[in-house]
């Protein structure tokens, strides 16, 4: 479900393999992302075990290898890294099982909403976790923003650079803008893209109106090249001409602009910004102070820009984008500047409707 | 001899008890979410077959196995003719192409196949360098890149019944029909064809039911446009966790499955096809 943080892990390994993140950087990234840690305040029983589960790949044995000594060393615990990915249907197998092995997860807001009314999530504990240290407004009941992505309009500047496309309207605008297009195969911000383009108003988006998002779609359909499903597919597509334009996340927008040295060019304007939630099953096995002090110690804000100068991923908490050097704060995507620009994704919509709005979007993409 | 019967005894119960515990019981398990969740009854089932999105991902599903199918068991046919009536260079040629995709994953045979078929891909680039095309042709990311992957990764699996087939006709019978005058055509169709309908039966089964399974395949050269039931089945279970409807249609495809399998072991007898 959440494939952006699995599309986190890869881009780093990748980036360390390739030579252009020393390993101080790899591994400081992975702390941000919850794939590891190096250090945890207050001290707990000995010997302990806390399981963060995130969308892992290959960068799971590296950080494993690098930091389950280091987190051990400041806790006394021992950290597991499961990279197995929380899955909705996963985190629900498990609590249905009774047999919980994620401490914490770095899953979907709505996934967290959904499975939390169902009784089957933990509430934040915010005398542990800093409600001050969480963007303004997604405090939420059952998870607390880890960082920020955005689906962000990706086009060929080679060709439409003199009079960029910065509406959803011109995306869907094919005579100014020919050529074939690529959207996201599991629909977060697609519906929201569609409405815009339809003429509907950022203030008067949710709730969405499912028919008639799907039925500005289906115009756009014939000119679609892919559903891509991956974060390298929609990069790929973009930078081999395949298509023309396309609705991805802002980091792999960014990175294909470095790619092509410009020639593919994004913004974020009309951006469907969300952020990604650290959120804990109940009965996890390490037991839920553990978990929740896990989560007030990814709201480091140094470890938060590391993860935007590596990835792109914009910071959680407020007090990082002041870190943030002139280079980079053109890619924040939840510096306030930035998100002035873009639209919220609202999660309590999709812990409503997401599956059956799903499914409709599927047959629509599949008919 | 009380303990090698014994031993004997045990080892005879352990297979059924093996079958019941790691395949029969999940099943059921399977089939009581279909009819228990999220609420007893049948409801599952009904919107199975009346939910017109769902009837659609069914139908074209249907749609591509039928075409693999039918292009597979062709030219499976055409390969274990050759295969088993070649000259000897031949063979070792039809043993080749029936081999080696066999050693090469499914995931790499079809990344290989969008690194043929995209825009700047193989096929293109050449097309366009020799003037035979202006502007590349949309291969990759549609149906048809879906059923010729899926068509390359099935054909061996056709072989292989229709070859054994061919292996056992008596060649006298083709000896007699030619020594009564009978052309080569009519001996094909007339004699060799209907002697081998046994093997092409088993071919057609057994490349339908995999199709039916297939996931991977069309998820990467369908463009995300091509959802088949077992990715649709997928869905249900991890994206929108609709666990009853995905277990009912899990037993609709088991369903059909077992009714091609049953149609396979009435027409014809599986144990003629490994001798």
């Amino acid at each position: 479900m959440n494939n952006f943080q699995r599309d986190c892990c890869e881009l780093l390994a990748e980036r360390f393999r390739n030579g252009k993140l020393d390993r101080r950087g790899f591994l400081t990234g992975l702390v941000a992302l919850g794939a590891a840690t190096v250090a945890a305040p207050g001290a707990r029983a000995a010997g302990q075990e806390l399981v963060v589960v995130n969308w892992g790949g290959d960068a799971i044995d590296a950080y494993s290898a690098a930091f389950a000594e280091a987190y051990e060393a400041a806790t006394g615990n021992k950290l597991k890294i499961d990279g197995s990915g929380p899955l909705e249907g996963s985190m629900k197998t498990q609590f249905e099982s009774n047999s919980v092995r994620w401490d914490v997860c770095d899953a979907e807001p709505y996934s967290a909403i959904r499975l939390g009314r169902e009784g089957m999530m933990e509430k934040i504990d915010y005398s542990i976790v800093d409600r001050s240290k969480i963007e303004p407004g997604f405090d939420g009941e059952f998870y607390v923003p880890s960082y920020f992505y955005s689906n962000v309009i990706t086009y060929d500047a080679a060709r439409f650079g003199d009079d960029a496309p910065s509406t959803w309207g011109d995306f869907w605008n094919m005579e100014k803008y020919p050529g074939k297009r690529t959207l996201y195969k599991w629909m977060t911000g697609v519906l929201e893209a569609a409405l815009l383009a339809d003429g509907v108003a950022p203030a008067e988006l949710y709730p969405l109106d499912v028919d008639r998002a799907l039925a500005k779609i289906e115009v756009l359909k014939p000119h679609i090249v892919s559903f891509w499903s991956s974060g390298a597919e929609s990069q790929q597509l973009l930078r081999d001409g395949e298509a023309s334009m396309g609705l991805l996340w802002h980091t792999r927008a960014n990175l294909t602009k470095q790619d092509t040295e410009g020639e593919v060019d994004w913004t974020f304007d009309q951006g469907l910004v969300s952020p990604s939630g650290w959120t804990v099953i109940k009965g996890n096995p390490a037991g839920l102070k553990a978990a929740m002090e896990f989560i007030a110690l990814a709201q480091n804000p140094d470890n938060q820009v590391t993860l935007l100068n590596e990835l792109g991923n914009g910071p959680a908490n407020p007090a990082a984008h002041a870190l943030v050097s002139e280079e980079m704060k053109p890619v924040d995507a939840s510096s306030k500047e930035n998100l002035e620009r873009q639209i919220v994704l609202q999660a309590e919509w999709y812990a409503d409707h997401y599956g059956t709005a799903l499914d409709k979007y599927l047959a629509l993409v599949s008919s | 001899m009380a303990a090698r019967l014994n031993i004997h005894t045990i080892a005879m119960w352990l297979l059924p008890a093996l079958f019941l515990a790691v395949y029969l019981a999940p099943l059921l398990g399977v089939f009581g979410w279909s009819v228990s969740r999220p609420e007893p009854g049948a409801e599952n089932y009904v919107r199975m077959l009346t939910d017109a999105d769902a009837l659609n991902i069914m139908l074209r599903t249907a749609r591509v196995c039928i075409l693999v199918t039918g292009i597979s068991v062709l030219l499976a046919y055409l390969m274990a003719y050759h295969w088993v009536f070649g000259s000897p260079a031949r063979k070792l040629f039809m043993e080749l192409c029936i081999f080696i995709p066999f050693w090469i994953s499914v995931l790499i045979r079809a990344f290989g196949w969008v690194v043929i078929l995209r825009n700047k891909g193989i096929l293109n680039e050449t097309l366009l360098s020799i003037g035979a095309i202006t502007e590349p042709l949309t291969l990759v990311r549609t149906e048809l890149s879906v059923i010729l992957g899926m068509v390359h990764f099935l054909v061996p699996f056709a072989v292989f019944p229709i070859a054994s087939v061919m292996r056992q006709i008596d060649s006298r019978v083709l000896l007699a029909s030619r020594g009564m005058g009978a052309n080569p055509a009519f001996t094909f169709w007339n004699v060799f064809l209907p002697l081998t309908i046994p093997g092409v039966l088993a071919s057609v089964i057994i490349v339908f039911v995999f199709a039916l399974g297939f996931f991977i395949t069309p998820a990467i050269l369908g463009g995300g446009k091509i959802v088949m039931i077992a990715e649709y089945i997928y869905i249900q279970m991890f994206q929108t966790s609709n666990w009853g409807f995905g277990a009912a249609l899990s037993i609709g495809v088991l369903a059909v499955v077992a009714a091609m399998a049953g149609l396979l072991f009435r027409v014809i007898r599986p144990e003629r096809l490994v001798k």
